[in-house]
């Protein structure tokens, strides 16, 4: 099986934030590559640098220090050349648009022609499940429902590189479960490379090929786990033995985390020290 | 839109749109209620003041009251015994009246009772001395005249004479006027209100049968005007400021330089004057006890000014006369020179007494102590009226002991003009500080139709006019300030250069800004009183403002993830414009239009204020509010309210149109 690429290659990066006097370290030292077609989760606690990493990659914000490449372009021609889509952590609908208007926003300003925007932005609605709400207005919408619509729009354009920063954290967790499938059925489809942010080991364990976890104070990569369950996931998988092992060693990686921040510095070279050993252990993952 | 209907199901669409309106109709009643107690407090002290001030009240002139019929036989004299009747004396008691002919006191003891005398002594004859007859009617037309309708003539009038209202009376004095021997009382009201020249319903203090009197012409009712009790409503408006009276005795004297006289009941026959009659007259009150001075009249306040005015001592008239002296008072004279060699003197309206503050040597008077510089001196021969407000008056010398003094003649003011009490002059008021709402609402027809739609005048058109100057002016602010709030955001050093200009644009007073531009435009060749420029331009420049503030604040009220995702896509700034900060400034856009609406309407108006536009609301409120019309101001009041509130409304809609997201 040959090594897919690295599009995703981050060296080293920090970031601080200033605000006044005071400076914030959100992510320091971080070392990360992800290869084409990887899904891989980033979990941690609550600031750790989950979103600024996701919004470095993106490009909405610069590093401090470090270098990013993504899709072998700098962050900002990576942008310029549409290769990601994001789903935010707030839906971010724009209220005088109608959902199906929100899922065509992309488009219109893509160019796209007229007719296939709208024939698009209804398959997405009905990928995500809310066929009969296309005229709605997102105050009339739940905050469940508007997350679906934020997602329905990121995939619109069919980007190569999905960044989703909790997608599926407002929802309740019947339709997370369908949201799961779904995007797992997507990405074995499309062979995406997608970035997913989320609290839940469990979700993190069912979705991902890899995962990062990561600590907070300051914000820093801990340790990268594989994540070896076979595809296709189902609800079996969930129950598999495997499975628990793989729940139980990333909590084990917070926990730690948590317990000793300075005891784990090294860890945070795991994923990182140029492209040797941990980028092939990511690469040795196929599908 | 699963959601829009359940909140549909949850109230029929009637009850929704009632909920809506109840509290705003409760608020306006509740105001309008409030409009009456506050007319009331604004209106009385005014009133108060009117009924207290005599000016405003109605004359009246005591004159003797002559026998009610003329006797058969006016040479022969009336026996002890007689019962003698008086027209007009049943308010007059025997103990404040005096019998006299012609000026003359009659020595015969009476008991005067409701207008009736019992004689105790008999009096000698003549009791009347006949004048002569007065000429007329001078309105009679002939029953057969076909183009103008005749009087109630009597069957016999056709056969002796035409029937008519107006006589004119013969030369020279006379004292009382008999129709067939029966007395004629004079006697005319002035009616409530003051004619302003439009006004053809006037109302009078009691209920009258009487032709009407306007400005010495003679109304019938029925052919003049129309009468319901105590209102009557003119054929034609009377003219401004004429005198608006009905008969209310048996005549009244129509004309007094042409000396005609209307009666109140059509008569064929012509009234006879009588020169001398015997008659009871006022007394003054007082001892006459050959020390007193002081008496009083019997009705006060009295006229002033009152030319009119006989007091008799017996059948001695005294003199009203004032003297001045010949001297200067400078302060240190003490000796004046007067016309005559008697009489009161007073100095600044005070008595000086003789003997103690002055010396007299006939028409010369030294004071003991010289009156102080400029000091009023005067002498009155005969009598001083020392207060008119009581009607008490001193005379020079005491009267006799048991020697009688009366009054012929004399003017008084008797009652208030505006009616008997404060809400009557109140509610009989021409203008009100604040009208009762319902005489406004009473008002709004007659205004709105005042002039054809065809005229310029005509307040509907008016209203039009201005809305559309005010409609100019917000399309040119709004457009103004929504271009001014773009570039304010989109280029930061041109806000820092610009805003505190335009900031420093709207404390300028519009006022004194109006007249600069006025000039500006005439020289340029605007027509200003015409053109509809100064309206649109002034409204603009204070409707831009609040539009540019609020826009600018809409466009900067964008989420900042909503801008990162324009950013994720590599959108262009046109785009981020177009589909993120303009859609988000809209609902700010619209609340700032309102309030620009309400602004450009304010300097619309000032604008044809100034401008004298008359084809403007802002020119007719100022026209009313001159004119002192309260009620028609009030009216303007709430044309220009219902239009603010239109164009705010209009706003509201078009935000409707196209603002279809927001949430209702
Ligand atoms: N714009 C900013 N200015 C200042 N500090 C910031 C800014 N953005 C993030 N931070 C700080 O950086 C740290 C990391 O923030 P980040 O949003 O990446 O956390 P996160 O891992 O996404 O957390 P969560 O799971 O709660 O979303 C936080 O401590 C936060 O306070
Ligand atoms: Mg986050």
């Amino acid at each position: 099986m040959p090594e897919a690429p690295v599009i995703i290659d981050v060296q080293d990066v920090s970031k601080l934030f200033r605000v006044g006097k005071v400076e914030a370290v959100a992510l320091q030292d971080a070392n990360l590559q992800i290869h084409d077609g990887q899904f891989v989760s980033l979990i941690g606690p609550s600031g750790c640098g989950k979103t600024t990493l996701m919004r470095l990659v993106a490009d909405l914000i610069e590093p401090t220090s470090g270098r990013i490449t993504v899709a072998g372009k700098s962050p900002k021609e990576a942008r310029a050349a549409r290769e990601y889509g994001y789903v935010f952590q707030a839906p971010a609908l724009y209220d005088w648009r109608n959902v199906l208007a929100n899922v065509m926003l992309p488009l219109e300003i893509m160019g796209w022609p007229k007719g296939e925007r709208r024939a698009r932005a209804e398959e997405m609605l009905r990928l995500v499940g809310l066929e009969g709400f296309h005229r709605s207005y997102p105050w009339q919408l739940s905050g469940g429902m508007q997350q679906r619509v934020s997602i329905a729009r990121a995939l619109a354009f069919d980007p190569k590189l999905l960044l989703m920063d909790e997608p599926f954290g407002a929802l309740d967790e019947i339709t997370r479960e369908v949201m799961n499938f779904e995007l797992l059925r997507l990405w074995r489809q499309t062979g995406k490379t997608v970035v997913f942010v989320t609290h839940s080991i469990a979700e993190a364990v069912f979705l991902s090929s890899h995962i990062v976890v990561m600590t907070a104070r300051p914000g820093r990569i801990r340790e990268i786990i594989e994540v070896d369950l076979p595809y296709p996931r189902d609800h079996e998988t969930r129950e598999s033995e495997r499975f628990f092992e793989l729940t139980t060693r990333v909590r084990e990686a917070l926990r730690l985390g948590k317990e000793g921040e300075g005891a784990v510095g090294g860890a945070a070279s795991v994923g990182g020290k140029g492209a040797g050993g941990p980028a092939k252990t990511l690469a040795k993952v196929g599908y | 839109m699963a959601r829009e209907a359940a909140d549909g199901a949850r109230a029929p669409a009637w009850r929704r749109a009632l909920s809506g309106w109840v509290p705003l109709a409760v608020v306006l009643a509740v105001l309008v209620a409030l409009m009456y107690p506050v007319a009331l407090l604004l209106g009385l002290p005014l009133a108060r003041t009117r009924m207290d001030n005599v000016a405003n009240w109605v004359r009246a002139t005591t004159t003797p009251k002559p026998l009610s019929a003329a006797p058969a036989d006016v040479g022969a004299g009336a026996p002890a015994g007689a019962q003698l009747r008086f027209g007009g004396a049943e308010n007059l008691t025997t103990a404040r009246s005096v019998l006299v002919y012609g000026d003359r006191p009659v020595d015969a003891t009476y008991d005067l009772l409701d207008g009736a005398a019992h004689l105790r002594d008999a009096v000698a004859g003549p009791l009347l001395e006949w004048g002569g007859a007065l000429t007329g009617p001078l309105d009679a037309r002939s029953p057969g005249d076909a183009d103008t309708p005749a009087d109630v003539a009597t069957g016999a009038g056709v056969s002796e004479g035409v029937a008519g209202h107006v006589f004119a009376l013969p030369a020279g004095r006379w004292e009382a006027l008999y129709l067939g021997g029966r007395l004629l009382v004079p006697g005319a009201d002035d009616a409530i209100e003051r004619p302003d020249g439009v006004l053809a319903t006037f109302t009078f203090p009691e209920a009258e049968t009487g032709p009407v009197l306007v400005n010495g012409q003679l109304l019938l009712e029925g052919e003049g005007f129309e009468g319901d009790g105590r209102r009557i409503e003119l054929r034609s408006p009377a003219p401004f400021n004429a005198s608006v009276r009905r008969v209310s005795g048996d005549y009244a004297v129509l004309d007094a330089a042409a000396g005609t006289i209307a009666l109140a009941e059509a008569s064929a026959e012509a009234p006879r004057v009588a020169t001398a009659t015997l008659a009871v007259v006022e007394r003054l009150v007082g001892e006459v006890d050959g020390v007193n001075r002081v008496f009083h009249l019997q009705h006060a306040p009295l006229v002033e000014s009152d030319a009119g005015r006989r007091i008799m001592l017996e059948d001695v008239e005294l003199s009203p006369a004032a003297e001045r002296p010949a001297e200067r008072v400078d302060g240190e004279r003490k000796a004046f020179t007067f016309t005559s060699d008697r009489g009161v003197v007073t100095v600044n309206g005070a008595e000086a007494l003789e003997g103690r503050d002055f010396g007299r040597a006939g028409p010369v008077v030294t004071f003991t102590v010289a009156p102080p510089r400029n000091a009023a001196l005067r002498q009155y021969p005969d009598y001083v009226v020392n207060d008119p407000a009581t009607g008490v008056i001193t005379l020079a010398k005491p009267p006799a002991a048991g020697s009688r003094v009366w009054a012929a003649t004399y003017t008084y003011y008797d009652h208030p003009a505006c009616g008997s009490s404060e809400i009557e002059c109140f509610l009989s008021m021409p203008q009100h500080p604040m009208p009762f709402p319902h005489w406004i609402a009473k008002r709004i027809p007659a205004f709105l139709t005042n002039y054809p739609l065809s005229d310029a005048r005509n307040v509907v058109r008016a209203t039009l006019y201005t809305a559309g100057g005010t409609l100019t002016a917000l399309a040119f602010g709004g457009l103004l300030g929504v271009l001014l709030a773009i570039v304010f955001v989109g280029i930061r050093p041109l806000e820092r250069a610009l805003l505190p200009w335009v900031i420093a644009s709207q404390t300028v007073p519009i006022i004194a800004l109006v007249p600069v531009l006025l000039l500006l435009l005439g020289n340029a060749g605007v027509t200003v009183q015409t053109s509809l420029v100064p309206a649109a331009l002034i409204g603009a420049y204070i409707a831009f403002f609040p539009v540019t503030v609020g826009t600018v604040t809409g466009l900067r009220s964008v989420d900042p993830l909503s801008l990162d995702l324009m950013k994720s896509y590599a959108s262009s700034p046109l785009q981020v414009f177009w589909k993120v900060r303009f859609p988000a400034a809209v609902p700010y856009l619209f609340v700032s239009l309102k309030l620009g609406a309400a602004a450009a309407l304010v300097g619309a108006l000032v604008a044809e204020t100034e401008s004298n536009n008359r084809l403007g609301l802002g020119y007719a409120i100022v026209g009313q509010v001159q004119a002192g019309n309260v009620s028609d101001v009030w009216i303007l009041l709430l044309i220009s309210a219902a239009l603010g509130i239109g164009l705010v409304a209009l706003v509201g809609l078009l935000q409707r149109f196209t603002a279809p997201w927001e949430r209702r």
